[in-house]
């Protein structure tokens, strides 16, 4: 038991052993891999994933899923791209996008709380729905020639650091203590960790995984706006496949997918790794076809793990219940 | 205890789910400083009158006073600031929160108070809680000892305590025991709900025996013994309904064979636990919910593991089979929920009749065999149905259940085991199922029947084994089986068992 509270208290350290072990294995082999430079570069590269894992961070803990966060982030970085491109003001491309964003998860949060589609299901249909009317709004086209001071936005920087860098890694510890300090924000784990029990004590269950869709919908449309202007330009198919990594992300910093654990610290520098991999299969000369089946066998290794864990809690206490009830002997004496 | 205060008040409620009529105008009263024991047994209505006293649910008729005002709209936030608290039989914490989390969510003061007063209550009460260890770290004890703290911290002055011992060691029971003289001391009413009569009398006040949605005894503890209580759980004579009675045979064990013979066995929730069943013989298998009578049958069947012990089934050695070759051995078992594990509610009736003999098919299926089957069933069990195709849902509850029957009467087994048969059946569908288990005894199968239901338990069973937390020491003959015997010995007090103080 208590080798199972350590491992449950130390989930991010965990996960933060990892991305050390990653960094020196790796470093081992390739030495240009520890530069900093490249560390510096691999923390700006997974700053699209950090915003999302912290977004779908919302969802797993209430105990659900949002795949749709590809969809979301290629149709809001496309419509307020073409948005800039005509012109528009850096302003109202963000509201754009945080409405596309808003919406879209509204809608998966009422089709999940009030239709009770599965939500695997309904971020599913919402996902290949997104990625059409972004196909329809673009006319099929990539969405190129995006302004100049927009793609600066990326490139600029703070004492030396990223200035966007600074904004999402502030953000992450303010959203962190907002879940973990503050009433409201426990309850989105409470409703993940017994349903119940939320229900029981008055926690508005509904609202609140509503709250967690919107909210993982519009990370997915920050992400969309952080993608647009590092990368320059809004193929068809940006983010396609970004879901997978985002989740194996969130799981990899110690959220938990049946819901109630998890942080969204650990889900960014579970973010961290995910993207690090990617730069460190370059550096190891492996193929990079190879990171999508990477990142899917460690999801699946990090999940079996953490259901064969939890079952057997289950289990253990199932049988105390039992066994305590037996009529003991020696007691009565 | 000069002047005491009266906290609640419950006048002649009642209450009544699908025309069935769960209470029959139940009064309660609880004032300060008493411990009130609710004994009843199963669906006797104590859970729908806690359900009430909380605000789950709305009483039909009768009123709730509580601190001396009658309450209308009455519901659970209602409850809890008039301080009724309930501490569930099932403690429904969060098991990935801290304690301090858990007492702190869902509380509107702040949360530096609620941890202060937190502590100063678990220093009074002489606990030992670490607030920041996680909950899924405690033992079923202390999460019912953070559930109590939930309650005091909300200044509760009705404490409703659920069977709280069900599963606590000897150890924790104390300790329990020892926290609810304290809070009788400091005024707080307390309503323990058990089935364990010695409990009652170490701790309670006042004692209130429910039967039947009423209440039979109601009094104060000192004025009782143990028989007494037993007495008011039972049925009257009167209400019994003699009409029926059926053929029961007491088997001659020189002659007969032994079907099945358990010795000794142990497991999760059971221990040394001995019996046997002869050749067409009805045992029935009495005790309490909860009290492992499941669990034993489940062992037997091969779906868990037994800890040591035997099962022989016709001399053969079957202990540590699985499900699968159980079945092959030549026991069925019809489980307790049949919704949950008995039936394929979605398939047809043929198809669930036919679910386990196609298992001795080839690869396709023959349909004419089904159907061959099927009629044969339906007549034999006289099973009312509109089509064989329908799905099985759409049958009746009594129905549903002759249908399982038939399904494993299709494999030909020598020992059947039913639990709780005729849970959630209708009477009518009730005497036919009982009748059922008449005509297979008359044909040679022997049938182990679980049940909570006293009545059907000693009209149907030509042996009863009792079983009493997770033992088994009294078995009940034929010239033995009586209401109250089978009473007696499923509250542990029967003359012939182990006595418990």
């Amino acid at each position: 038991m208590s080798r199972l509270i350590s491992l449950a208290k130390h989930r991010e350290i965990r996960t933060v052993i990892f991305l050390i072990l990653l960094f020196l294995i790796v470093g081992i082999v390739n030495p240009d891999f520890v530069t900093v430079a490249n560390i510096e570069n691999a923390v700006k590269n997974s700053l699209l994933y950090i915003v999302l894992a912290a977004g779908i961070t919302f969802v797993l803990l209430t105990g659900e899923i949002d795949i749709s966060v590809g969809g979301i982030l290629g149709l809001s970085a496309a419509v307020s791209g073409m948005f800039l491109r005509d012109g528009g003001s850096i302003f109202l491309a963000i509201l754009i996008a945080i409405v596309i964003g808003g919406v879209i998860g509204l809608i998966n949060g009422l089709g999940v709380t009030k239709l009770r589609i599965s939500s695997f299901i309904m971020t599913l249909g919402m996902l290949e729905i997104a990625r059409v009317v972004q196909v329809i709004y673009t006319n099929g086209k990539w969405v190129e020639n995006l302004p100049k001071t927009f793609k600066e936005i990326s490139q600029s920087s703070i004492l030396g650091i990223n200035t966007l860098g600074v904004i999402v890694i502030i953000a992450v510890i303010l959203i962190h203590f907002f879940l973990v300090n503050s009433r409201k924000g426990r309850y989105f784990a409470a409703i993940g960790d017994n349903q119940d029990g939320a229900v029981l004590i008055g926690i508005p269950v509904k609202r609140y995984k509503v709250f967690a869709f919107v909210i993982s919908g519009i990370c997915a449309a920050v992400a969309g706006l952080i993608f647009a202007s590092q990368i320059g330009f809004i193929s068809t198919t940006a983010g396609i496949g970004i879901e997978m990594t985002v989740i194996a992300a969130a799981v990899l910093g110690g959220v938990s997918l049946s819901g109630g654990i998890g942080s969204v610290i650990g889900a960014s520098v579970g973010a961290i790794i995910m993207s690090s991999i990617n730069s460190a299969l370059v550096f190891l000369k492996v193929p990079a076809f190879w990171n999508s089946a990477i990142s899917g066998l460690l999801l699946i290794l990090i999940v079996v793990a953490d259901v064969l864990i939890v079952r057997r809690a289950n289990k253990k206490a199932n049988k105390e219940r039992l066994n305590a009830r037996v009529l003991n002997y020696q007691e009565g004496a | 205890m000069g002047e005491t205060k009266r906290l609640v008040k419950l006048d002649h409620i009642q209450k009544t789910f699908n025309q069935n009529k769960v209470l029959k105008g139940v009064s309660l009263e609880i004032n300060q400083s008493e411990v009130i024991s609710i004994i009843g047994g199963n669906g006797a209505g104590k859970s729908t009158l806690m359900k009430i006293l909380t605000g789950v649910y709305k009483a039909d008729e009768g009123s709730i006073e509580i601190n001396g005002d009658k309450l209308t709209n009455y519901n659970p936030s209602i409850a809890h600031d008039k301080g009724i608290y309930l501490v569930p039989q099932e403690p429904l914490l969060f098991p990935n929160m801290t304690i301090e989390q858990n007492l702190t969510i869902g509380f509107h003061k702040k949360k530096q108070e609620v941890r202060e007063a937190a502590k100063k209550l678990i220093e009074q009460l002489g606990w030992n809680f670490d607030l920041s260890r996680y909950a899924i770290s405690l033992s079923i004890a202390e999460q019912q000892q953070v559930e109590i703290i939930k309650g005091l911290l909300r200044d509760s002055k009705v404490l409703i305590l659920d069977e709280p011992t069900s599963s606590l060691t000897f150890a924790e029971t104390e300790s329990l025991f020892k926290l609810i003289e304290q809070l009788k001391n400091a005024g707080v009413g307390i309503i323990y709900i058990t089935h364990r009569l010695d409990e009652v009398f170490q701790i309670s006040t006042h004692a209130v025996i429910l039967r039947d949605g009423k209440v039979t005894l109601k009094g104060k503890i000192n004025e009782f013994t143990k028989e007494m209580l037993i007495q008011g759980l039972l049925p009257m004579d009167s209400e019994k309904d003699g009409s029926h009675s059926y053929e029961k045979c007491s088997v001659d064990r020189m002659k007969e064979e032994k079907i099945l013979r358990v010795q000794d066995l142990c497991g999760d929730g059971f221990k040394n636990i001995s019996f046997d069943v002869f050749k067409g013989e009805v045992v029935g298998v009495a005790g309490l919910l909860g009290a492992g009578r499941t669990e034993i049958a489940e062992a037997i069947y091969g779906i868990t593991q037994v800890k040591s012990g035997k099962v022989i089934l016709n001399g053969k050695d079957i202990t540590h089979f699985r499900v699968k070759e159980t079945i092959e051995s030549g026991i069925a078992y019809i489980p307790e929920d049949r919704f949950l594990n008995g039936i394929f509610s979605i398939s047809s009736i043929s198809s669930n009749m036919t679910a386990q003999v196609i298992k001795k098919q080839k690869y396709f299926i023959d349909k004419q065999f089904e159907k061959k089957i099927t009629d044969e069933y339906v007549s034999r069990l006289s099973i009312k149905i509109g089509s064989q195709d329908d799905e099985i849902r759409s049958l009746s509850g009594g129905n549903q259940q002759k249908v399982v029957i038939a399904r494993i009467l299709s494999m030909n087994p020598q020992l059947i085991i039913m639990d709780e048969p005729t849970r959630g059946i209708d009477a009518a569908a009730r005497s036919d199922i009982y009748n059922i288990i008449t005509q297979l005894k008359e044909q040679g199968y022997s049938i182990l029947l679980i049940s909570s239901d006293l009545e059907e338990i000693e009209r149907i069973s030509d042996r009863i084994y009792v079983i009493y937390r997770g033992t088994c020491n009294v078995c009940l003959d034929l010239e033995e089986i009586n209401a109250t015997n089978v009473m007696r010995a499923a509250f542990g007090t029967y003359k012939g068992s182990e006595n418990y103080v």
